[in-house]
């Protein structure tokens, strides 16, 4: 290799509706856990119209070195704009490994800087470690029923960032060193930002619910969410949710939807039911009080994050529980 | 006839497509590898599907598209080509590779991307991530080594042949809509919707399940090294208590009742 990559880490700044995301704090986690296996300084990098105070407020939060990437014109998310203006930096930079959130976001635009860089590639990464002087990810597979280690086969790293797999990062002592701005111009793109349509309105009851009862595809068919309803009325304060495949199926509407494209949720009791439990719905309700999952197949890797675990057919143990409560009302 | 208006007559889609186990195949692991039974049951992965269906509906919309479907993997993954060709499909072509290890995700975009390239389709569709390693990498790899315009996990799309535009809306975080419109040709990644993909027809399916689908070995096409190496897989750790309940389905339904009651959740 001509150039050996003896650069930073760069851990470029999550955001949301133009708001530094706090998912940016767990990539700082991850980037730190990085770098005590191969090393390297960690660079915070944020872009757009307002990426000043973005790279600003992660520098203050984390104690970290920031870089303002100021693109005039460039106001919301473009992922073609964040790889034609990544990509050269990097490569100046000599970056060791780039991090994104994972998110519809980073899942966009990251991929593709990884084929510009020629870089390692892992998604969804939940754990670094240093197995025997390697550097070891661990991300999700096979229907998130099983843990993947992978060792990349050479520098650069590009990777996304499971969201609630690392801490969130703490300032240190000292005071972090002043955000460098950079103004870039906004690259030429083929991809076009239109105006954006309004995004759908979730469910007020749902962000407030004591009680979540959660049906997935293993519910079978729309008609046994009537057992889920009769479920529901057992407790106080409980509203009706389903994750993503059961609002694809019109069995619910989006608004009830939970997991990363959904609403995301934080009842006292979570009950999930027919809910296989791959990330995508998990991100939206692992911080549950106490979760109880029903579902036939016992590697199902909902029970992985279950208090309580039942392998039934839900539409013979919701009835048998119906029955239990029932008779504590008579 | 030019070839500008040749290309217009005849708008070429392709459809990328995955095939993976059922997501109930019960999973076994010895000394890190998965251990499969040989008669498991094989799916579309459920995206590819969406993206199978928006791609026969942009067929549906101008008759003269015409859909190819593309799938890369051993031998067995040709029943999802011909499910393809069952729902409308017009032709399939099959990436031969190996199974075990399963390439990466960069590796079968490299191989679509020699496929592809010269066969210069107007738009390429691909599922938003396999159901079963949930990458979310082929479609916007392929992209970038096409060096085509893209947009991931797209809900909604507008294909306007005549201005060689295709508008969409992609989904963000929260559900949140994001529009942008692109010059073709272009690369769109699909998120499932309420757009169900359709049933095969019985006279397709019979059709297919003759038809001798093109077939190239991946080696041919010049796989590129992995960058990436699985060194083993696991179980998970269980984050929380995970307390199974035992006995028949009456005592668990009494158990949970107790906890709950217990817990002061009921």
């Amino acid at each position: 290799m001509p150039h050996p990559l003896d650069g930073p880490l760069v851990v470029v700044v999550a955001q949301s509706q133009g708001r530094l995301a706090p998912v940016t704090l767990e990539l700082i986690s991850c980037a730190r856990a990085l770098a005590d296996v191969m090393g390297g300084d960690i660079h915070l990098v944020a872009l757009g119209q307002n990426a000043q105070a973005l790279a600003g407020e992660a520098a203050d939060l984390s104690g970290g070195t920031a870089t303002a990437l100021v693109v005039p014109g460039l106001d919301r998310f473009h992922g073609e704009a964040y790889r034609r203006i990544l990509a050269p930096l990097l490569g100046r930079w000599r970056a060791r490994a780039v991090l994104a959130a994972h998110s519809s976001r980073g899942l966009d635009w990251l991929p593709g800087l990884a084929v510009r860089l020629g870089a390692a590639c892992v998604t969804g990464v939940e754990g670094v470690r240093q197995v025997e002087g390697r550097l070891v990810l661990t991300r999700a597979a096979i229907f998130g029923k099983a843990l993947e280690d992978i060792a990349p086969l050479g520098l650069p790293l590009a990777i996304t960032v499971q969201p609630g797999a690392f801490p969130v990062a703490q300032a240190g002592e000292t005071p972090p060193p002043p955000v460098r701005v950079v103004t870039v111009e906004h690259p030429a793109c083929g991809a076009r930002l239109l105006e954006s349509p309004p995004g759908p309105v979730h469910d007020q009851a749902l962000g407030q619910a004591q009680v979540v009862v959660a049906a997935g595809r293993g519910i079978g068919k729309p008609e046994n969410l009537e057992l889920l309803r009769r479920l529901a009325a057992c407790f106080s304060g409980a509203t009706l949710a389903g994750s993503r495949p059961v609002c694809d199926m019109g069995w619910l509407g989006y608004q009830s939807q939970v997991g990363l494209t959904g609403a995301t949720v934080t009842p006292k009791l979570y009950l999930a039911c027919g809910i296989s439990g791959a990330r995508q719905h998990t991100m939206g309700m692992a911080g549950a009080g106490f979760i109880v999952a029903i579902n036939t197949d016992p590697q199902a890797a909902i029970f992985n994050l279950a208090d309580v675990a039942v392998i039934e057919d839900l539409t013979r143990f919701i009835p048998a529980f119906l029955d239990c409560c029932h008779m504590g009302d008579s | 006839m030019s070839d500008a208006a040749e290309k217009k007559s005849t708008p070429r889609l392709a459809i990328c497509l995955k095939q993976v186990r059922s997501s109930e195949t019960p999973l076994q692991l010895r000394e890190g590898r998965a251990i499969w039974s040989g008669n498991d049951l094989f799916n579309m992965s459920n995206a590819d599907e969406f993206a199978l269906e928006e791609a026969l509906c942009l067929k549906d919309a101008e008759p003269g598209v015409e859909v190819t479907a593309i799938s890369l993997g051993p031998m067995r993954t040709q029943d999802v080509l011909r499910r393809a060709l069952g729902m409308g499909a017009d032709r399939a072509v099959h990436l031969l590779s190996g199974d075990e290890p399963p390439p990466r995700p960069g590796q079968v975009a490299a191989a679509l991307a020699a496929l592809a390239g010269p066969l210069a389709f107007d738009l390429i569709l691909t599922g938003v991530m396999s159901e079963d390693a949930m990458h979310g990498l082929v479609g916007p790899m392929l992209a970038e080594m096409l060096d085509l315009p893209c947009a991931t996990a797209v809900v909604a799309l507008d294909l306007d042949l005549d201005a060689r535009l295709v508008r969409v809306e992609r989904e963000m975080e929260g559900g949140r809509r994001q529009a942008l419109e692109l010059p073709l040709p272009a690369l769109l990644t699909i998120q499932s919707s309420r757009r169900a993909p359709r049933y095969p027809t019985l006279s397709n399916l019979l059709r297919a399940k003759k038809a001798v689908l093109p077939c190239m070995d991946v080696a041919d096409l010049g796989m590129p090294p992995a960058r990436e190496q699985t060194l083993a897989l696991r179980l998970p750790v269980r984050q929380r208590a995970g307390l199974l309940l035992e006995g028949s389905t009456l005592e668990k339904a009494v158990r949970l009742h107790a906890i709950l009651t217990e817990k002061a959740l009921l």
